[in-house]
Formats: C-alpha cells, sequence, structure tokens
C-alpha cells in the first residue's frame, strides 16, 4: 500500500490523542530551539570577537616587554620596564617591512572639567596612532607631529568623556586638566565600543613627549619607559616585520638566547586564532548542553512510542488480522515518530529563532542563526524520529497476531 | 476437484515444560465453497487453534493446508497477511473494531491494506454497510453504536475484500438472544449468495443454523455430519 495511506493512518494516530502527541513534540521543540538559540550565541560570539580583532587595524603588530620564555620565573607580560622609547624610534628607523611605528604609555588619571570629574585612561602615543589602530577622529584632529615634537598640550579624547564631561556637547578648543596639568580638547574620536582590553571610548590620547614631561615623568634606569609598541607592517611583509623587529630588540637588548627575550611580538593572526580557538570552545560548550537536551527529547519520543505500541497492542493485532503487512505496521510508527518529531523540529526553529533574536537584542552581541544551523536541526529532528522511533515500531511489527489479538 | 479449505493431518504442538501438547492431533478436514459450517467443543477442544490455522493468523506444526489452492504451509508472514486480507473475512466476539475510527473508515480498513483506491473504497464500503441494514450510521463511532450494530459494521468489514470464507469466532457470544437470531439471519442471506461461512462457538442454537456440524474434543474431530 502507499506511502500517503500509511502518513495517513500514522496522522490519525497521533491526532487519537493529542495531548501526549503534543506533550511528546515539546520535548523536541525544547530541544531544538536550544540548538538553534545556543549556536546562534556562539556563532555570534565568534563573528563579534573577529570584528574586534579586525577592528584592531590592518597588519597590525604588537609588541609588549615582558618574557613569553619557557624557562625561568615570568614576571608576567607588560611588568618589566624593559621596552623604551629609544627601541620605538631604532624600530621606525631600522625595520624596512614596518610601514609605521606608534608607541603607547597609558596610565590613569583624574580628569576635570569644570565642576565634573572622572578618572579616565590617559594614553599618551604618536601622531600615527589613528592610522594604525585604524581609530580615527570624528570631530576635530589628532594631535600634530609638531604638536608632538613640540610636547604641546593637546588631547584628543573619546566619546564616551565627551559624554561625562562635556554632557555629550562640543568639546573642540575646551580646556580639560588632567591631574591638574591643563590641555586643550582637539578632536574627539569615532566610537568604538567596548572590546576584550575595556572600554574604548573612555580614553584621552595624548602625544607621548608631552606625557614625558608632564604626567608619566622620567624613569632614571631605563629612560622613557613605553608600555606597548604598535607596528603596521608593510602589506604582505608581516612576517619580515616581526623577524626584522625580534632581530633588532634582541640586539638592543644583548639578548643570546631566544629565551630570554625580554619582549612579546604577536601579530593580529596570533590575535584572530586565539579568539578563534576561544570562541570554538565556547560554541562547542554550548552546542554540546544543547544537543543534550535533543536527546532526551528524543528518548522522550521513544519512550511514548513504547508506551503506545503497548497501549495498542490489541490494534495491531487488528490490523495484522485483517491484512497489514510487516512494513505497514512498521511505517505506520515509523512516521508517528517521524511527524511527532519533525512538527518538534520546525516549531523548535522557530521558536529557536525567535529566542536568539530575543537573546541578542538583550546581550552583548548579535546572535547569529545561519542557515546551516537550521538545516542541521531540521535533519537532526528527523533522525531522531527514524532512530528512536524504528525500535518501537518494530516491535509493533513483529507482534504475532494471535497473541495481540487476546490483549486487552 | 478440491475444496475450498483442506486441512490434511495437521498437527498443532506446543511445547511447554519439556512435554509436547497437541491443541490439535492428526486432523484432517475439508469444506467446500458455499458451505455453512459450525464448529463446536468446549474450551480446550481446539476449536480455537482450528479457527486459527484455517484464518491463516497461525501455521500447523505438520500436516498440509490449502486454502483456494494456496499452500499456507509455504507462505511467508506477509503472504499470510495478503491472503486473510484478500480470502478471509472476520467476525470476532468482541467484534473489535477501532474504536478511533468511524464505522466507514473500519469497514474500509481492508481496502486500504489492499491498495484499492479510495473512491472505489468508499462505495465499496457504503455497498456493505447497507447490505447488513446500516446505511444510515456510516459515520458512527463503535461506542456511538449498539452490540448489534457493532457487530453488523464488523461483518461489513470481513465482506469488504469480498472474501472466500467468512470465519465467526462465538459470533453471538456478546449478544442478547434476540440480536443472535438477527445476525443469524445475515449469516443464511450471505450463504445464499454463495459465500462459505465457518462458525466457531459452544452455543448449540447458534449452530443449528449450520447445514453442517463439527463436533472437537482434545483436538480431534468426534463427530461431523450434515444437517
Amino acid at each position: 500500500m502507499g506511502l500517503a495511506e500509511l502518513f495517513l493512518i500514522a496522522w490519525q494516530g497521533i491526532l487519537s490523542n493529542r495531548l501526549r502527541s503534543g506533550l511528546t513534540v515539546l520535548g523536541i521543540v525544547i530541544g531544538i530551539a536550544s540548538v538553534i538559540t545556543l549556536m546562534g550565541i556562539g556563532e555570534g560570539a565568534k563573528l563579534e570577537a573577529e570584528k574586534q580583532v579586525q577592528a584592531l587595524g590592518v597588519n597590525l603588530i604588537y609588541i609588549r616587554p615582558g618574557s613569553s620564555g619557557t624557562s625561568g620565573v615570568s614576571m608576567g607580560q607588560g611588568t618589566a620596564p624593559t621596552l623604551t622609547y629609544e627601541d620605538v624610534l631604532a624600530i621606525k628607523e631600522n625595520c624596512p617591512a614596518a610601514e609605521d611605528v606608534a608607541a603607547q604609555y597609558t596610565s590613569s588619571f583624574q580628569i576635570q572639567v569644570g565642576e565634573k570629574n572622572t578618572s579616565t585612561t590617559v594614553v599618551g602615543t604618536d601622531p600615527s596612532f589613528p592610522d594604525i589602530r585604524n581609530f580615527h577622529t570624528a570631530q576635530g584632529r589628532f594631535f600634530t607631529v609638531q604638536e608632538a615634537n613640540d610636547s604641546a598640550r593637546v588631547c584628543a579624547i573619546g566619546d564616551g568623556v565627551v559624554e561625562d564631561l562635556f554632557s555629550g556637547g562640543s568639546a573642540i578648543g575646551k580646556k580639560m586638566l588632567i591631574r591638574g596639568e591643563l590641555f586643550t580638547v582637539v578632536g574627539v574620536m569615532e566610537h568604538k565600543g567596548a572590546n576584550a582590553t575595556g572600554d574604548q571610548d573612555d580614553q584621552v590620547f595624548i602625544p607621548i613627549q608631552t606625557g614625558y614631561s608632564t604626567l608619566f615623568g622620567l624613569n632614571l634606569v631605563s629612560g622613557r619607559a613605553v608600555k606597548s609598541i604598535l607596528v603596521q607592517a608593510k602589506a604582505g611583509e608581516d612576517l619580515q616585520a616581526q623577524f626584522q623587529i625580534t632581530n633588532l630588540l634582541r640586539l638592543r637588548h644583548n639578548i643570546q638566547s631566544p629565551d630570554g627575550d625580554d619582549f612579546t611580538i604577536r601579530t593580529q593572526m596570533d590575535i584572530l586564532q586565539t579568539a578563534q580557538s576561544i570562541t570554538g570552545v565556547f560554541a562547542l560548550l554550548l552546542g554540546a548542553t544543547a544537543s543534550i537536551s535533543l536527546l532526551v527529547g528524543g528518548i522522550g519520543i521513544m519512550n511514548i512510542m513504547l508506551v503506545s505500541v503497548t497501549e495498542r497492542t490489541r490494534e495491531i493485532g487488528i490490523r495484522k488480522a485483517i491484512g497489514a503487512k510487516f512494513r505497514d505496521i512498521l511505517m505506520q510508527f515509523v512516521f508517528e515518530a517521524i511527524i511527532l518529531s519533525l512538527t518538534g523540529g520546525i516549531l523548535g526553529i522557530l521558536l529557536g529563532l525567535g529566542s536568539a533574536y530575543w537573546v541578542g537584542s538583550l546581550g552583548q552581541w548579535k546572535t547569529v542563526v545561519t542557515a546551516p544551523s537550521v538545516v542541521l536541526s531540521f535533519l537532526v529532528s528527523l533522525g531522531i524520529g527514524l532512530f528512536f522511533g524504528i525500535y518501537p515500531a518494530r516491535k509493533a511489527a513483529l507482534l504475532d497476531p494471535i497473541v495481540a489479538l487476546r490483549s486487552e | 476437484m478440491t475444496s475450498l479449505i483442506d486441512l490434511r493431518s495437521i498437527n498443532r504442538v506446543y511445547e511447554m515444560g519439556g512435554e509436547s501438547l497437541y491443541a490439535l492431533k492428526n486432523l484432517t478436514l475439508s469444506i467446500d465453497t458455499g458451505s455453512y459450517v459450525a464448529i463446536m467443543g468446549t474450551s480446550g477442544s481446539g476449536k480455537s487453534t482450528l479457527m486459527n490455522i484455517v484464518g491463516c493468523l497461525d501455521r500447523p506444526t505438520s500436516g498440509s493446508y490449502s486454502l483456494d489452492g494456496v499452500d499456507i504451509l509455504r507462505c511467508s508472514d506477509d503472504q499470510l497477511a495478503e491472503v486473510r486480507n484478500a480470502k478471509i473475512g472476520f467476525v470476532f466476539q468482541q467484534f473489535n473494531l477501532l474504536a478511533s475510527m468511524t464505522a466507514i473508515d473500519n469497514v474500509m480498513l481492508p481496502m486500504v491494506y489492499a491498495g484499492v483506491p479510495k473512491v472505489e473504497r468508499y462505495g465499496r464500503a457504503v455497498q456493505v454497510l447497507e447490505q447488513v441494514g446500516l446505511g444510515s450510521r456510516l459515520n458512527h463511532r463503535p461506542n456511538q453504536l449498539s452490540g448489534g450494530q457493532q457487530q453488523r459494521v464488523s461483518i461489513a468489514r470481513a465482506l469488504a475484500n469480498k472474501p472466500s470464507i467468512l470465519l465467526a469466532d462465538e459470533p453471538t457470544g456478546a449478544l442478547d438472544s434476540h440480536t443472535a437470531e438477527d445476525t443469524m439471519h445475515l449469516f443464511n442471506e450471505l450463504v445464499s449468495h454463495g459465500i462459505t461461512i465457518i462458525v466457531v462457538t459452544h452455543d448449540q442454537d447458534t449452530a443449528d443454523h449450520a447445514r453442517r456440524i463439527v463436533r472437537m474434543r482434545d483436538g480431534e474431530i468426534l463427530d461431523d455430519s450434515d444437517c
């Protein structure tokens, strides 16, 4: 007999016990919806991390003081004041693969405008910073080379600082105090949002030379210390740049063996890979959690199907007596399981899309439900119906008609 | 010419705790087309086992069984299902209708398994339901029908695929005497249309309507007489 007829028989079977069918479907709905939602969160996190790394700039190389060596005691990266502004100048001078270089010295200070004051991160850097970091001014301008050489008291501020101290009004040309030193605001940075290192909009940028002479002070031992160096490599020359910088710094710091490195170089690719491996594990963990609820839903289907077969033993006996074959009974119950799981799957996908959207509107990053995850969920729900439906269906189809007819 | 039903040297043995129990012992029985046979016996006499074997629900342990020229012992389970579907109509004591389906859906079910097209199926179901006097109860569910009406739906279902044999197991067992009488009249009418009816019963009144009575005891035929 035709599959369409068997499908119809299965459908009648489902309708004859609506409440139970509905509750069975619910298990799958929740399973599939959580898979869709959690995979959406994981995927969103991955894209967000990639976006943040891309936003750092192009062909960026990031140098920090401190050892990444495997021997001896490490002070932790960024703790030892081993990188100096002289290193920055040397890289600029001697590394042909480096397009541009900017030093960074960051420190937290109290800043004040009129009655209002707040604590923020002050970044001393070079005029090349906006291009290297791909972080530009939205209003006004960044400080110039001339201003940097003159140690001028000018600054560019993040839009969060404008919000806090200038109540969102125009800040260009206004004066502000940084730890009691007077600075003129020449530019407001574009909105960048928060990344792993903190709120990028809550920063004040000043020429690093100005910083040494006013705020940061000079270390008598190491001279003008920097906390990190940003290098933009020439296009396609990331590896050469990394190589040249490493050799130059070893030479300058008298380092014989690579184990003795007192600096760490990371390329944008390294950062991207780290971010991807972290978010990958995150996504996997979420997916695994959701899969468990899906598995429970599948077992629910098998459980209900087994109960159904036992309950309907007599019906199966009658059907067999009047001419149902093995395949007819098998397909009737397999179809029932598939209809239940597919209905659950489709409803679960819809619910999952809704809840992923909802979670995305609440959280730090947008959730991204990809087409493959939807297709995969659909196929998985189909597979669950087949896998967990076959055993009960086979049990039904193998029933002896005489025994089945005799059952109550 | 061979009979419609030809059972030869049938044994049906159950193994119980190492002992062989003969439900049917070397039984030989022929039934011709158009007969109306009652099989009688007390419980344990083997009449139900015989009915299961004649109805192709069960296979004999040994012997030979030819139904309408088909060697039943050589059939697979699915082939037996086909034989039941095409050649045999069952009428059970408990009616055995599917409770979730209407009368007409119950009657159409054997035709569904036979692969009869939908329109033809419906027409045929209406026709047999009218034949048993239930033309006005097509869309009632079993629980909306009286016992006698349910019995007639089950007879209509048994007739749906135009079987050669109507096999009735205690057809009057669950009915009051008046309704039982009606059912027996219906059987008489069907026999006059050429269908073969085998009734398994322990009730003498029911058996009296048949034209041949086979009495059984301990898995053997005690007496086989026309009346």
